[in-house]
């Protein structure tokens, strides 16, 4: 496939990626886990997922990430069956874990309440979007600029931290309100 | 705005060795900005659930493509044909 470059990805980027990769990689998946006595949606939920994996693998670097999209993918997809059902298997490279395993320590934390979520995709859209391209997609402060319509590095980086405080702000109010949401 | 980039850079281990001890200083002396910092913290824990969850909407606006798009019926076909076989 066509190398993607982490430090200038956009919605359409993204779309392209994913479509290259469900095509390159999805098949062998599907295949592994109709094997394994899997439905399609078990192996659509765990390709996604490794999905996600791979795309936070890759942000804040330039380069290709994988030469070998489909080994990595399904690596990383035989490793998620085997969490979901427990089972021990020897065939997934070592390096596979490592991504697996930071990735469902944070989906098993406990999640933040849905409303302040919702909250924050509503009232706090433009800055969550802000800090989603900064630490999220982990693009340059340059591209960052350019994308959301700043003069220059310097006012997108004030309006971040200027975001941070917002969201910061919003974040003790509902605390107030929810109880036990801050650990 | 100075105070979210100093917790910033305490939280990602950024800080030069000096404003890292002034700063571990300051949190020991300032319950306040503990406080803070714990807010801060929980900002950047938003922050990447946000973006996986968009993230995933965006990955899941692609399976919907490709599994109803006319021009990527071949593929379709490819994979439903795994789950209709008998084991």
């Amino acid at each position: 496939m066509a190398a993607f470059n982490f430090l200038n990805n956009t919605l359409a980027k993204r779309e392209q990626l994913f479509i290259s990769l469900y095509k390159i990689a999805f098949p062998a998946v599907a295949k592994y886990v109709d094997k394994m006595g899997g439905s399609f949606d078990e192996a659509k939920d765990i390709f996604q997922d490794a999905l996600v994996i791979y795309y936070e693998k890759g942000v804040g670097s330039a380069i290709e990430l994988h030469t070998n999209e489909q080994a990595y993918l399904l690596g990383i997809a035989k490793h998620l069956w085997s969490k979901r059902f427990r089972e021990s298997i020897q065939q997934v490279p070592i390096g596979a874990y490592s991504d697996v395993a930071g990735f469902i320590e944070d989906e098993d934390r406990e999640p933040s309440p849905a409303k302040l979520m919702h909250y924050l995709e509503t009232a706090g859209q433009r800055c969550m979007e802000l800090l989603r391209a900064f630490y999220y997609d982990k693009l340059p402060v340059n591209t960052i600029a350019g994308l959301f319509g700043y003069s220059g590095v310097h006012s997108a980086s004030v309006q971040k931290y200027k975001c941070i405080e917002k969201v910061r702000e919003i974040v003790k109010e509902k605390s107030l309100a929810y109880e036990d949401f801050i650990e | 705005m100075n105070e979210i980039k100093q917790i910033e850079g305490h939280l990602f281990n950024q800080a030069a060795v000096d404003d890292a001890l002034l700063f571990d200083a300051m949190l020991i002396l300032d319950r306040d900005m503990s406080y803070k910092v714990t807010l801060q913290k929980k900002v950047y824990q938003l922050v990447r659930q946000y973006g996986r969850k968009k993230l995933k909407a965006e990955v899941e606006s692609v399976h919907q493509q490709l599994f109803s798009e006319a021009r990527h019926k071949t593929f379709r076909q490819k994979i439903m044909r795994l789950f209709i076989n008998p084991r």
